[in-house]
């Protein structure tokens, strides 16, 4: 026989690790962990093969903590990861991902605003084979002007720029098949594309299903849509790596190339401004100079390219970089 | 006297000292004062707080005499080691060279010349613990000459606001940090200026203990332009890690759209005029369009590298830090894929949502590779 090709195999095949980890980042919600609790308890009553529950506190300054680990001895399901301060909902998932033991994790947000009914459904469509499960959030209730357009807006560029057809990226109630987690590592700000990480870190089978949304009930909005720029260029980051990981020169080779073309365009520009209207020396430069400066772009582009190549090549074979998809077996 | 040129080299090994609690590394790189003078004027409040301790001189080669001037005066006495580097390395060198030397779990750091009063250093030590993993010394009251508060302010002024207010006297030097919490974080270069900022950012407890300033410390200091202009790229460097390292984009994608923008502005322009049937060929202006959209697609480019160069290293490392003080036992954390062996074999895999219909299973332990259970 073999090694075991992955650690974490040995550890996924204990008896006592439940089927199902759900994990919630926490900042500041010391109100709503208690009701938490209740409703995941409450969802999860009839599941088989066991649950537990992940309170990630991401360094709350109230009694968060506390409270969640006074659950904690009361219900040995229900567990406290405590970060050492506030590291942001991004790190608050990935610490919650790497400590939860179950062979599907579900993510939500800790003000009660998803419903924890719908974890079920999202775990069966899990066991139906997807790796990543993403809630859209039906009849929506937030502010229109704050939150809903600017959201729309964000959607339907993501949309756009990872060709991903998911509408609410917002939305933090997922699930996701561990096999996912061991290849996706989430840092940033990076939460906010995790469809588009999910393809691009495992070629995910993603699929999106409805899923309730309640106003808050106490405390205000932690996590709000932030500025319009930020998210613009961690889309364009997110964009990149996807293609990147495939095939690292592809993306600056095509920006080299179209460079290029555009230095030839501005050589037939010179050569023809040249023959039919003779300009005088000083102002011949003009165009000569642009062809150069595209010239140059070009094979600039093409030489980082390469070095992205390398970037890549180097961790793929130190065995860093599981560019693999997830494998499926058939069965009757 | 002759001294050994190299750390690893040096006789008497540690393992038959006596045991110690702290760690006082001196750093010895620019502008020291008499060592032993440093030496005599910070042990004496130690000795009171009978905690047993060490004095690492960690000197740079070019003090080398000032070592042995040292090591004359204070043979015999135990629990003081000189150490020279055996190349000028820089201060983060130094201490990281004199950490590898420490056998407290405490370290004090204090710099090769005054910075407050000896009584203080009790306070900062016993501020220590309690989920506080770093105390720095505040110079106050201060009695500093007026060319040092204005250069002081002004290194505040671009400072504090890169550490959210926290931070008042980052020049200080002085400061008690667990050794374990040091070995921690990433230290190089001239980031050692700003350990404190470092060590909050790892998501360590660093809090500020107000000392009073040493009357050596008060005299006018002036350093030539070179200094200042290594002080302004410090603090460029500094707020690119604290504020950019996860997302280079951000910081090159707005230099760069912003000068890529500029010069689509002027492009426009120019194919404005020409719609209108002005020529472009002779204008200068089209040269100074064409470079600004080239300045900044490299720019954003330059980013993008960066991108993928943060993407590839985030496998296995943890974007966060666990609390040290917790009522009930951290849960196990699950352990880190990126270990693993990488299978050689690669199988073909369907992506996209194709699952409908047949049941799906995940292949069990094995199949990755070449055997299927």
């Amino acid at each position: 026989m073999r090694a075991q090709p992955f650690r974490v195999e040995t550890m996924r095949s204990q008896p006592d690790n439940p089927r199902l980890s759900v994990v919630v980042p926490v900042f500041n919600e010391e109100e709503n962990v208690p009701w938490l609790a209740a409703a995941v308890s409450t969802a999860l009553r009839e599941l088989e093969g066991g649950w537990e529950l992940l309170l990630v506190d991401d360094g709350s300054t109230d009694r968060t903590a506390e409270v969640g680990e006074q659950l904690s001895r009361a219900d040995g399901r229900i567990r406290v990861v405590r970060l050492a301060r506030n590291f942001g909902q991004t790190a608050a998932m990935q610490a919650g991902f790497d400590h939860s033991r179950g062979s599907v994790v579900v993510s939500m947000d800790g003000d009660l605003q998803n419903d924890p009914g719908d974890i079920p459904r999202l775990l069966q469509r899990i066991e139906s084979g997807y790796d990543l499960v993403v809630g859209y959030r039906v009849r929506r209730k937030d502010t229109l002007l704050t939150r809903k357009i600017p959201s729309w807006v964000a959607n339907r560029m993501i949309q756009g720029l990872t060709g991903i057809p998911i509408r609410d990226n917002g939305c933090s109630l997922k699930a996701y098949r561990r096999e996912l987690l061991d290849r996706m590592f989430l840092y940033a700000e990076f939460h906010r594309f995790i469809p588009a990480m999910a393809a691009a870190s495992a070629g995910a089978r993603i699929v999106e299903i409805p899923v309730r949304h309640h106003a808050r009930r106490f405390g205000t909005s932690k996590y709000g849509l932030s500025r319009f720029f930020k998210v613009l260029a961690d889309m364009v980051a997110v964009v990149a790596i996807r293609s990147f990981r495939k095939r690292p020169l592809s993306l600056f080779g095509l920006a080299s190339a179209a460079s290029a073309l555009l230095g030839l365009a501005f050589g037939v520009a010179a050569v023809i401004s040249y023959l039919v209207f003779q300009p005088d020396k000083a102002n011949a430069l003009v165009l000569p100079t642009t062809l150069l400066l595209s010239l140059g772009l070009s094979g600039y582009l093409l030489m980082l390219g390469l070095i992205a190549e390398v970037a890549v090549r180097v961790h793929e074979r130190r065995g860093r970089l599981h560019a693999l998809p997830i494998v499926c077996e058939v069965r009757p | 006297m002759s001294l050994p040129s190299d750390v690893r080299q040096t006789p008497g090994t540690p393992d038959a000292a006596p045991p110690v609690g702290l760690s006082v590394v001196v750093p010895v790189t620019e502008r020291p004062v008499d060592l032993a003078a440093i030496w005599a004027e910070y042990s004496a409040p130690l000795r009171e707080l009978g905690l047993p301790f060490e004095f690492i001189f960690m000197v740079e080669p070019e003090f080398r005499h000032l070592a042995e001037r040292l090591a004359t005066t204070v043979r015999g006495e135990p629990g003081v080691r000189i150490l020279v580097a055996g190349q000028v390395v820089g201060e983060s060198e130094l201490v990281k060279l004199a950490l590898e030397q420490c056998r407290g779990d405490t370290v004090l750091l204090l710099p090769a010349y005054h910075r407050v009063e000896a009584d203080a250093i009790p306070r900062l030590i016993q501020r220590l613990g309690d989920g506080v993993d770093m105390v720095v010394a505040r110079r106050w009251p201060r009695r500093d000459s007026w060319i040092n508060r204005v250069q002081h302010r002004a290194l505040h002024a671009l400072v504090t606001p890169l550490a959210g207010g926290r931070v008042h006297d980052v020049g200080c030097g002085m400061q008690v940090i667990r050794r374990d919490v040091l070995a921690d974080v990433p230290l190089y270069g001239d980031l050692y200026r700003f350990l404190p900022l470092i060590v909050h950012r790892e998501g360590f407890r660093v809090v500020e203990e107000d000392a009073p300033q040493h009357r050596a410390d008060g005299h006018t200091r002036v350093y030539g332009p070179g200094i200042y202009l290594r002080r302004l790229i410090d603090l460029l460097g500094l707020y690119f890690l604290l504020r950019f390292t996860d997302k280079p984009l951000r910081f090159f994608g707005l230099a760069g759209s912003l000068v890529s923008l500029a010069g689509a502005a002027v492009l426009a322009v120019l194919f404005l005029q020409r719609v209108a049937g002005q020529g472009i060929a002779d204008r200068p202006l089209l040269v100074l369009g064409v470079m600004l959209v080239v300045l900044g697609v490299q720019a954003i480019a330059l980013g993008l590298v960066g991108e993928i160069i943060v993407h590839m290293g985030a496998a296995g490392r943890r974007p966060y830090r666990l609390a040290r003080a917790t009522s009930v036992p951290p849960a196990e954390p699950f352990p880190a894929l990126n270990d693993g062996v990488y299978p050689d074999e690669r199988e073909s895999a369907g992506e996209g949502a194709e699952a409908d219909g047949a049941v799906l299973k995940p292949v069990q332990a094995g199949a990755y590779g070449r055997e299927r259970s």
